[in-house]
């Protein structure tokens, strides 16, 4: 039983890393962004969507409502704040600490609003259990919810960035932001659209999350850092890459319990990370070539 | 004026001897005295004003009481009032609020009406050094109550070396004791309530344990504290696992207690257990889930995740009448901790208006002294001081349908 649900559950908290990993790919690879803020939205996406539900909003157009707000302000961050310090001709440097501010603004905010107490969503339903395989697996409905969310979600990026007219100008403008601006393919633009989706995205997240374990403004930072620990390693621009390190990392992280205290499951993901940078350096440098 | 007073009161505080009416006795004659120089007055009058402050010197103090009867006594309470901890740390803010009222309502104390300025130290060590030096520099309070242990253990020398007392009614870290002798603790220790429920567990056939502790300086202090006391109880402890605080996912921690097969399952968790109770039960663990007064909260009783949870708690019982008072003013029942907080507050009353009675100054070194001599202090519970930390009444509970029920009493 044990490893079953040590299994599962480390599969379960992969599919969150694994699509907070790709949400973030999108925007490092394509705007060249180290978008530290994004655990911001990720965190502001729970509290929207309790705030919603709250007030008497039914659930799904509660989680619609809070993801398509987590796009308008992931996109007002980039038309507002990274397009004009781009504009200003701004150091990858000054753009993180910019981030970096915005992150302590959303949290702080969010604390001041909502007070840093543990809330939980007023649903009966998101405490219920599925018990398989004769009881020895047990999974809330957040959990099964966030498995094929994490499914769904992974494989509609891929879709999405191979197949459609949007993808295809995401990963042109990606691959050479000159060439496109030149063959009038609006970067600036499209890095709205990327931030845009990827702040619904990880808003999604955060609400799966808040479903199972309840709201905290300061929880977004550390699965983020994971998130990208998946990036980096999976290789950036690799969609499925990145979601399966962080499947990888977070049931490595679970299983590890087996042998070793739980103290250990946090150094284990980033030891994983630094043994990768040691022996497979090519993905983090490519990424700083292209910069 | 007001700044005048302010320097006078602290020097007074500092020094332990001139108050208001000896300072301005003393001004006066210096004005007197420059006045000499232009308007010479005569010896009469020299030696009236040297008479005048050699007795304001000698009686100030007394003065100083009868002169400033009505003056406040401040008084400051470091919670946590926003944070995990939010829950319990306004619970003991609404006690104190209701103490304070009441006391003043009744003319204060000895005609003082009494003030508690309360900070927010969102449970973390270093907001409550930030919260200390602000209400000593800037209220010169010389009693501030506190919460937590790792806030309590951090503010522990500041109290010492600034001579302010420090009660603490809600932590319970083994540390507490000797942290300070300015650090008066009116509940026992973790220690003290694991012997209690080591000795019923294994008394009831649970003598296989496994501990949930949390990765912080109370959690870590309660698991030594079960590992020390459930073999002395003639148990064992089969496993321990770590959760990190502030954490809410327990269903890694859990599971691998649960594959240890234990009878009983410890926990020494501060924060998140209404989260804790739930994943307990979504992961169907048949073995009770067991803690000290740490596992204890409002929240986590109400919900039904907490059926058939035992715990040790401090025996407090508020008067029908006081509980209904507190009930219409805050819409709820007197709570655990707001019990404590109320006692404790009570508790710096009365050693307040011993030293009123004395006419000494309310210092926190008085306080302490006063607490010390006195030993004893009765209201809500009997609280004995032998040392830094009262002796009382421990019960043995579970939780069920939203209530306590009491399973045995223990000394």
């Amino acid at each position: 039983m044990l490893l079953s649900q040590l299994l599962i559950n480390g599969l379960v908290t992969g599919c969150i890393l694994g699509l907070i990993a790709i949400s973030w790919a999108l925007i490092y690879s394509t705007a060249g962004i180290f978008h530290v803020a994004h655990a911001g939205i990720y965190t502001l996406g729970g509290y929207l969507a309790w705030s919603l539900v709250t007030h008497g909003v039914p659930t799904l157009p509660a989680f619609i409502i809070a993801i398509a707000i987590c796009a308008l302000v992931g996109a007002a961050i980039q038309t507002q704040l990274y397009n004009r310090l781009a504009d200003r001709q701004a150091t990858p440097l000054v753009i993180l600490v910019a981030s970096l501010g915005t992150l302590a603004i959303i949290q702080n905010t969010i604390a001041m609003i909502y007070t840093t107490n543990i809330l939980q969503f007023p649903l009966g339903w998101n405490r219920a259990v599925i018990g398989i395989a004769n009881n020895s697996i047990r999974l809330s409905y957040p959990q099964i919810l966030t498995l094929f969310a994490g499914a769904a979600l992974c494989l509609g990026t891929i879709c999405f960035t191979r197949y459609t007219g949007l993808g295809k100008r995401i990963r042109a403008v990606a691959n050479n932001p000159f060439l496109a601006d030149i063959t009038r393919l609006r970067p600036r633009q499209t890095y709205t659209y990327v931030m845009a989706i990827a702040s619904g995205m990880v808003g999604l997240c955060g609400i799966l999350v808040s479903l199972d374990f309840g709201l905290q403004p300061y929880n977004g930072v550390l699965p983020l850092m994971t998130a990208t620990v998946a990036v980096f390693a999976g290789g950036i621009g690799s969609t499925l890459g990145a979601f399966a390190v962080a499947l990888i990392l977070s049931v490595l992280e679970n299983l590890a319990l087996l042998v070793m205290p739980g103290e250990w499951g946090v150094a284990i993901a980033f030891g994983i990370f630094i043994v990768f940078m040691l022996f497979l350096p090519t993905g983090l440098s490519s990424l700083y070539s292209r910069r | 004026m007001d700044y005048v007073r302010h320097i006078i009161k602290k020097f007074d505080h500092d020094v332990g001897c001139a108050t208001l009416p000896t300072a301005v006795v003393v001004i006066d004659v210096i004005g007197w005295r420059r006045n000499t120089v232009s308007v010479k007055k005569s010896r009469r009058q020299v030696i009236n004003g040297l008479s005048m402050t050699a007795l304001a010197l000698t009686f100030g103090r007394q003065f100083a009481y009868a002169a400033a009867s009505n003056d406040k006594i401040v008084l400051g309470a470091i919670l946590p009032l926003t944070g995990i901890a939010s829950l319990v740390g306004n619970e003991d803010r609404r006690a104190m609020e209701f103490a304070v009222d009441e006391v003043n309502k009744k003319g204060g104390l000895a005609g003082h009406p009494v003030e508690f300025i309360f900070e927010d130290n969102q449970a973390k060590p270093d907001q409550s050094i930030l919260a200390f030096n602000n209400l000593t520099s800037m209220h010169d309070t010389p009693l501030i109550f506190s919460a937590m242990s790792g806030p309590c253990l951090a503010m522990a020398p500041l109290a010492t070396r600034k001579k302010v007392v420090l009660i603490n009614a809600g932590a319970q870290a083994d540390a507490l004791t000797t942290a300070s002798p300015y650090l008066f603790n009116t509940l026992p220790t973790v220690s003290d309530e694991s012997n209690i429920l080591a000795k019923y567990l294994v008394g009831q056939g649970m003598s296989k344990a496994a501990i949930l502790f949390e990765n912080s300086a109370a959690g870590i202090n309660g698991r030594d504290s079960f590992i020390d006391a459930f073999p002395k109880a003639g148990g064992t402890i089969v496993a321990s696992e770590p959760s990190q605080f502030g954490a809410t996912d327990f269903r890694p921690p859990l599971l691998k207690l649960a594959a240890a097969n234990p009878d009983v399952v410890l926990s020494t968790v501060t924060a998140g257990h209404l989260q804790l109770a739930q994943q307990y039960r979504q992961l169907d663990l048949k073995m009770p889930l067991a803690g000290t007064t740490l596992l204890y909260n409002t929240l986590l009783l109400a919900d039904p995740a907490s059926n058939g949870l035992i715990y040790t708690q401090i025996h407090i019982e508020a008067p029908a009448d006081l509980n209904a008072a507190y009930k219409a003013r805050f819409n709820e029942d007197m709570t655990l901790f707001g019990k404590q907080y109320y006692n404790a507050s009570q508790m710096a009353f009365t050693a307040i208006r011993d030293l009123l009675a004395a006419n000494k100054p309310i210092t926190g070194e008085n306080i302490r002294e006063d607490i010390v001599h006195r030993k004893v202090f009765e209201n809500l519970v009997k609280l004995t001081f032998n040392n830094n930390t009262a002796t009382t009444q421990v019960d043995i509970k579970m939780m069920k349908d939203g209530v306590g029920v009491l399973i045995k009493s223990m000394d």
